[in-house]
């Protein structure tokens, strides 16, 4: 079992290849090592491959070749159960994706019922717990589709920590909101990376970079240009192409 | 100001236009000379002729000590109590013959149209269980990643949305039917189940389809199979999505059933040509079975409306 796993290292990316089937090279040589509890933000002009380099670490695209070892497990290893895997890996979408057919306990309670196969009193306060956690508690009756944009994505974290997973990836979260509402789902962020938790989180919210990231990379055409922490990527860019992202989006 | 339709006026219209339908229908019956005889149609539909009864054996009527009436065979092994008759037609010391009618017991019994209709009911029924099975199975298979699992899926829908269910019936009935030794009904039913179940899949892939891909990732995000997230997430609400389109595919199998009298299946068509060769009332068997019909698609489709307005809650 890799909830075992005592290493440092929670996330080896070693030159990673995507390619699409229509030839686009979504990922050229990506390598990075995430180690646990570290923030890393990634971020790059669209079209870049961040988007698809967070989503090969839970195999929603698979790769053309490389490797990708997670919490200590080799993900392309014949004997990994990816679906073991990602239990341990939590995932945030840009568009929330809640279940719109299930009330929000019921969203955050399905995975803990249904994959971990857990007691459903001991699921139901868990789900409480993190409700108050991302401070909807009051909202666990409603409908996703009663929600506003940001409360719709602090129930998607709540439905991805009721898993309990080691790792949290967060796939552009605030993108798809309303200016007013991308500092409520920032703050449970801030929090989240407060606790400890290891997170990828891609996004185009420098702010969030400067404040919570330990280390930012930035990408390009495919390709991991720049691996460095806040401070001297956002205030002594040396890579040209980083220098221009910057200058266009500040 | 935008001015308001009158909905009086044109409610009117709409009644105005109906009975303008049923006068000409009056008058083009007139027309021919059409003799309306609604009452003909009513033994067919509801029988409450009575029942005959009839002398097994060659006998006498005799009277009991109670004053009842008995009938008593001439062997003297069988006896009749006739007081257990509503209405006797014999009196003491009768010669009876065998096959001589003693009494008649009032009853009531449904008539070959309401047989029909029931035989028409248990075959939507069984057809549409196994139709919503199969139409799911190979929904699934159709929008598998699994190319054999596809190909017959694919395979399956061509073949039956490109032959008659006429043609279909046939076959399954002569050669599925003879190599497998099945009854007549049970010819019907796959029959029926097969050509609805293509349709279903149809409308199951498309249902399928229609729900974002996010839906499955997040899912799959959460640790869940290919098969945990289309149990729990995709298909509670593609079914919904496809409930319209269901209701109407059902609504099609009820009036498809009405094929299978050409196997001689007496469901409610047959038994209504059956009728009209034994009441001479075509019109009005004719419009029996098309109102008995229009009463099961129609509360078919008020059922599947409920069920959608409960659905509704999550939107």
């Amino acid at each position: 079992m890799t909830r075992d796993y005592q290493g440092d290292d929670m996330i080896i990316a070693n030159n990673v290849d995507k390619i699409y089937p229509n030839g686009c090279h979504a990922l050229n040589q990506v390598s990075a090592t995430i180690k646990r509890g570290e923030v890393v933000v990634v971020v790059g002009p669209s079209g870049s491959g961040k988007s698809t380099f967070l989503r090969t670490l839970n195999q929603l695209e698979t790769i053309n070749s490389g490797n990708i070892t997670i919490d200590g497990t080799d993900m392309y290893d014949k004997k990994t159960d990816i679906n073991q895997l990602r239990e341990e890996v939590g995932m945030v979408f840009q568009s929330f994706n809640l279940f719109p057919h299930k009330d929000v306990l019921a969203n955050v309670m399905l995975a803990p019922m249904k994959v971990a196969k857990r007691p459903k009193a001991e699921v139901e306060q868990l789900a409480k717990k993190l409700l108050i956690k991302v401070g909807l508690k009051d909202r666990m009756f409603n409908y996703p589709n009663n929600l506003s944009g940001g409360q719709q994505q602090r129930v998607a974290i709540a439905r991805a920590l009721a898993m309990e997973p080691n790792i949290m990836l967060f796939d552009e979260p605030t993108s798809a909101l309303d200016p007013e509402m991308v500092g409520e789902v920032l703050d449970v962020m801030k929090s989240l990376a407060a606790e400890g938790m290891t997170m990828v989180v891609v996004t185009h919210e420098m702010g969030f970079a400067k404040e919570v990231a330990d280390r930012v990379l930035f990408m390009e055409s495919g390709q991991l240009l720049v691996d460095s922490d806040p401070e001297s990527f956002f205030d002594n860019p040396t890579n040209p192409r980083l220098q221009q992202f910057l200058s266009m989006i500040i | 100001m935008h001015t308001q339709p009158n909905k009086l006026l044109w409610h009117s219209a709409f009644v105005a236009i109906l009975l303008a339908l049923a006068l000409a229908i009056q008058a083009s019956s007139d027309r021919i000379n059409y003799q309306w005889n609604w009452h003909r149609v009513t033994p067919y539909i509801l029988n409450t002729e009575p029942t005959p009864i009839f002398a097994e054996q060659n006998g006498n009527i005799i009277e009991n000590a109670q004053g009842q009436l008995l009938f008593e065979s001439e062997s003297g092994d069988q006896r009749l109590d006739l007081s257990q008759f509503e209405q006797v037609m014999v009196s003491e010391g009768d010669t009876i013959f065998e096959g001589d009618q003693v009494a008649s017991q009032p009853q009531w019994q449904f008539g070959p149209i309401i047989q029909g209709l029931g035989v028409t009911i248990e075959i939507s029924i069984y057809s549409l269980v196994f139709a919503i099975i199969l139409g799911l199975a190979f929904g699934l298979m159709r929008v598998s990643h699994n190319i054999v699992l596809r190909n017959l899926a694919i395979t399956y829908v061509e073949i039956i949305r490109g032959t008659p269910l006429l043609v279909q019936i046939f076959i399954i009935y002569f050669f599925v039917g003879t190599v497998l030794e099945l009854e007549r009904f049970t010819s019907g039913v796959i029959a029926l189940a097969v050509f609805t179940g293509a349709y279903v899949a149809e409308i199951t892939r498309g249902g399928i389809q229609s729900i974002p891909k996010g839906q499955m990732e997040a899912a799959r995000s959460l640790g869940m199979t290919y098969l945990q997230a289309m149990y729990y997430v995709i298909l509670p609400q593609a079914f919904k999505r496809v409930l319209p389109p269901l209701a109407g595919q059902f609504i099609n199998l009820i009036k498809d059933s009405s094929l299978v009298s050409v196997i001689a299946i007496t469901d409610l068509t047959k038994a209504g040509r059956e009728v009209v060769s034994g009441s001479f009332a075509p019109f009005e068997v004719w419009f029996t079975v098309a109102l008995l019909y229009l009463l099961l698609t129609g509360s078919l489709s008020w059922g599947v409306q409920r069920l959608e307005k409960r659905l509704a809650a999550s939107d």
